[in-house]
């Protein structure tokens, strides 16, 4: 009962006009313009814990960020619904976008021209946050986010990282109970990715505020995420928890060899010793040292480290946890059945 | 309410301020249509060197009109010039989504953002215009001339705002509508001289159905000869409330076919 | 001659493109139109009530009939004219993508100028019939006879493809101003209200105090309008028309040249700021 994001078939289609290549087409759509009608999200339900992070995955021009415009009320859904903390986003949008906060990695919110400070200024009148709670508010914020090196600085000459800083601190200023987190790490360096994710993970702890987020760092997803919503052309592929995603289909697995001598690894063979595919087996030669990457429901660890000890002199063994960024490049392929 | 006067305290000042730093932008926009409407004044100018008077208005009371309807042509440009950009770009490219996902009024919000201070050219001239010819001609001056004044100026700015609102709520359904502003915005020439040297045609047009005559025609000559009050005045009050409402609606549609732009 | 075709052969694909993109914008283009001539429609409106209002049937040699159709020539040939090729240079050197086109092994004078053609050719097809049709049948109503004129209408033409020559590269030279003064809305406002009037678009020259009509008469701002709208109505001898397509010739030269000259002010700045 206790659910925060409730959504329910939803589905949206669009309209487009088709341009015919050359003059000949575009002299044609002059008289007779050819319309089609996309699906771009194609009756996708999920719905999602008060307090949780739902990463919300899916290749690009998969409908991950219709699906988001459509809970934070900017689009209108041509069927199926949606309800936020009990509230339908196009009902009543006013008050319903005061409950969550927005965050489009792509395009700032923030106004170009202003003063940081001044943007929060007018965010304080715009959402009506009363004077003490604004300054704790910002206290807390600039704390998290160490906004105090740019904060009179106008938006146009932030950096990238300073710019997404600011405009996470700017959906959160009002203190939403969700979070729609669209590419917060888009662009950005390590360093600013890491300060972001923890600012991300602090609120969450926190305040117990709902995120949802969408990426396309799946260490996003992994350092983030306890459950993932994955979309492919517009409809949902799969729902459940990170590990039981890793469970059911890590079956890759990486193993690094450090060899005593260069020379040797022309003698391993893996693949044709285990008689394995491309996809199912991959390596990857730096100096004396090879990566072996194997599907392991195939060739068991115990005969991988054995041939390999068997074939050539080995100095060291590094065994790498299972990276679930192969796991989902192959979900993305469809050679996983869902 | 407060609240939104609030926005437009903060938002006027930081245009302020900004103003000084591209104070060659503003001077040459503000310059730029001043010089505009200094050469039409000078047209009208040409034309009374050759005749006295123009369908019976004196150059006199041709300049009030004309400088009427600068006043509530400028107080719209002033404050809403950024729906233009609404019907050029915003919606096309997608940046409408940022005005949909705050608690505040989305037609509100969006023309609070740009302060077009070019605009101080137009009403410079207005204001030039009136108080040269204000006191050259003999109007009957009442008690309640100056607030009624502003009362008309107030509804016939609401007239433009909201005839740029429709045209560019258009842009909701077809992504792009800056031209069909354009061409709606244009006619609002015909309001600077007066109605009666158009055909009937013309005349039913910018009455009825594109009624920018409310806007500086039919107000102006009611403070000229104090005649015909309830369709002069009460017609301005009418038709900007009436499109004011009308505009409402078409926006609140507009935004629900709103499409936003590919993720 | 195969300097020629290799010549076109590079800038045809502009006109191509300024063609499709016309096409494109056909509503665009439709909507600017009208709400442009509505200009045109007040002019017509205020010269009527003009004429109405004096028992004058001639004012600086202007009957009511002339009158109209040298508001709807005007307006006719300043769109015909009309060249803002150049205000995508200015906004090229604006935001600095000019880059691009300098190191491409085209002119791009040459590349605006065939785009815009291309761009031009639906609008004028569009256009011209209709409007020039409309005043001679006005015309015709109006006096009870054809006055249309086929010599007169040819050396229009001719004016009037001069008359465009220079609008481009006037144009052009503004354009390349923007690289000393970066302001594209204001500046360019001012100069389109300025050339509007110098060039006679707003009233003929002949209405302006003598001494101000005969300077205007000789700038190049006459030539874009006022030349080629005389030689339509006709007021022009054959002896003033060859004067008037000669002086609209060294202007034409002369902001060619000129705008060769600010390009290379403009590149020896360019490479000093490093772009």
């Amino acid at each position: 009962m206790d659910k925060m994001i409730y959504v329910d078939n939803l589905r949206k289609e669009f309209k487009k006009v088709i341009k015919e290549p050359g003059l000949k087409g575009s002299v044609k759509s002059l008289f007779s313009p050819k319309k089609e009608i996309i699906t771009a999200v194609d009756g996708v339900s999920f719905d999602v814990d008060r307090g949780e992070i739902l990463g919300f995955i899916g290749p690009n021009g998969a409908g991950k960020s219709t699906v988001i415009k459509m809970l934070t009320g900017i689009l209108t859904p041509t069927s199926g619904m949606c309800r936020i903390n009990g509230k339908i986003p196009q009902e009543d949008r006013k008050n319903y976008v005061r409950e969550i906060g927005v965050v489009f990695g792509q395009r700032t919110q923030l106004w170009w021209d202003l003063a940081l400070r001044e943007t929060y200024a007018v965010l304080k009148e715009i959402y009506e946050v009363p004077d003490e709670q604004y300054h704790k508010r910002m206290a807390f914020l600039n704390e998290v986010l160490e906004l105090d090196d740019f904060i009179t600085s106008p938006v146009r000459t932030l950096s990238l990282g300073q710019r997404m800083r600011a405009d996470i601190a700017a959906s959160l200023l009002h203190s939403p109970k969700v979070l729609f987190l669209d590419e917060p790490t888009i662009g950005l360096d390590v360093v600013v990715k890491e300060n972001i994710r923890g600012a991300i993970r602090q609120i969450n702890e926190q305040e117990g505020t709902t995120v949802i987020l969408t990426t396309h760092d799946l260490s996003d997803i992994e350092l983030l995420c306890e459950r993932i919503v994955m979309i492919d052309k517009g409809k949902k592929v799969f729902d459940g928890a990170l590990s039981q995603l890793k469970h059911s289909y890590g079956q890759m697995r990486t193993f690094r060899f450090e060899l005593l001598s260069p020379d040797d690894i022309a003698l391993l063979d893996y693949r044709g010793r285990f008689k394995l595919s491309d996809d199912d087996c991959s390596t990857e030669v730096k100096k004396a040292s090879v990566c072996v990457k194997f599907n392991s429901s195939l060739v068991s660890v115990e005969d991988m480290i054995s041939y390999t000890l068997q074939t050539v002199h080995v100095k060291d063994i590094e065994i790498r946890d299972v990276e679930i960024e192969e796991i989902i490049k192959r979900l993305y392929k469809r050679e996983v059945a869902v | 309410m407060l609240r939104y006067l609030r926005l437009h305290r903060i938002f006027i000042s930081q245009h302020l301020k900004r103003l000084m730093e591209y104070k060659t932008d503003f001077l040459l926009g503000a310059i730029g249509l001043l010089i505009a409407q200094a050469l039409q004044v000078m047209f009208i100018g040409i034309i009374f060197s050759q005749i006295p008077e123009l369908e019976g208005y004196t150059f006199d009371e041709v300049l009030f009109i004309f400088g009427f309807s600068l006043i509530p042509k400028s107080l719209d440009h002033l404050f809403t010039d950024n729906l233009w950009m609404v019907g050029y770009s915003i919606v096309r490219k997608g940046d409408f989504d940022k005005y949909l996902t705050r608690p505040i009024n989305s037609l509100y919000y969006v023309t609070v953002e740009r302060f077009c201070v070019d605009a101080f050219g137009e009403m410079l001239t207005g204001i030039l215009l009136l108080s040269y010819s204000i006191p050259r001609l003999s109007m009957a001056f009442h008690w309640y001339t100056i607030p009624l004044a502003l009362v008309v100026v107030i509804f016939a700015t609401l007239i433009y705002t909201s005839l740029k609102t429709m045209t560019a709520a258009i842009s909701f359904w077809t992504k792009a509508s800056g031209h069909i502003i354009h061409m709606l915005y244009m006619t609002n020439d015909f309001s600077k001289y007066p109605v009666t040297i158009y055909n009937k045609a013309v005349q039913t047009l910018i009455t009825y159905v594109i009624p920018f005559a409310f806007t500086a025609y039919y107000p102006a000559s009611f403070f000229l000869t104090d005649k015909n009050p309830l369709f002069c005045i009460g017609g301005t009050v009418i038709a900007g409330t009436a499109l004011f409402a009308l505009a409402l609606f078409i926006w609140n549609r507009g935004i629900r076919a709103y499409e936003s732009a590919g993720s | 001659m195969t300097k020629l075709r290799h010549f076109f052969r590079i800038y045809l694909p502009f006109s191509r493109a300024g063609i499709q993109e016309m096409v494109a914008y056909r509503a665009n283009f439709i909507c600017f139109l009208i709400g442009e001539i509505v200009s045109a429609f007040i002019m017509f409106f205020v010269w009527k009530a003009v004429f109405a209002s004096s028992s004058q049937q001639t004012f600086n040699g202007f009957t009511l009939e002339d009158m109209v159709v040298y508001v709807f020539i005007t307006f006719l040939t300043g769109y015909l004219t009309y060249s803002d090729g150049a205000f995508a240079i200015g906004e090229e050197i604006v935001d600095g993508s000019i880059a691009t086109r300098m190191i491409r092994p085209c002119s791009f004078d040459m590349c605006f100028l065939f785009h815009e053609l291309g761009s031009r050719l639906i609008s004028i097809a569009m256009i011209f019939v209709p409007i020039v049709a409309g005043v001679e049948i006005y015309r015709c109503v109006i006096t009870g006879s054809v006055r249309f004129d086929i010599p007169h209408f040819l050396l229009y033409l001719l004016s009037l493809t001069v008359a465009y020559g220079i609008s481009f590269y006037f144009n052009v030279c503004y354009g390349f101003m923007a690289f000393f003064f970066k302001n594209l809305w204001g500046t360019s406002l001012i100069k389109e209200t300025l050339t509007s009037f110098l060039s006679g678009a707003i009233v003929p020259l002949a209405f302006l105090p003598a001494p101000l009509a005969a300077v205007l008469n000789f700038l190049p701002f006459a030539s874009l309008s006022y030349t080629p709208v005389m030689i339509y109505m006709g007021m022009y001898s054959y002896a003033e028309i060859a004067y008037r397509i000669g002086l609209q010739l060294f202007w034409l030269l002369a902001m060619f040249l000129l705008s060769k000259l600010i390009w290379r002010c403009a590149v020896k700045r360019l490479s000093v700021q490093g772009g």
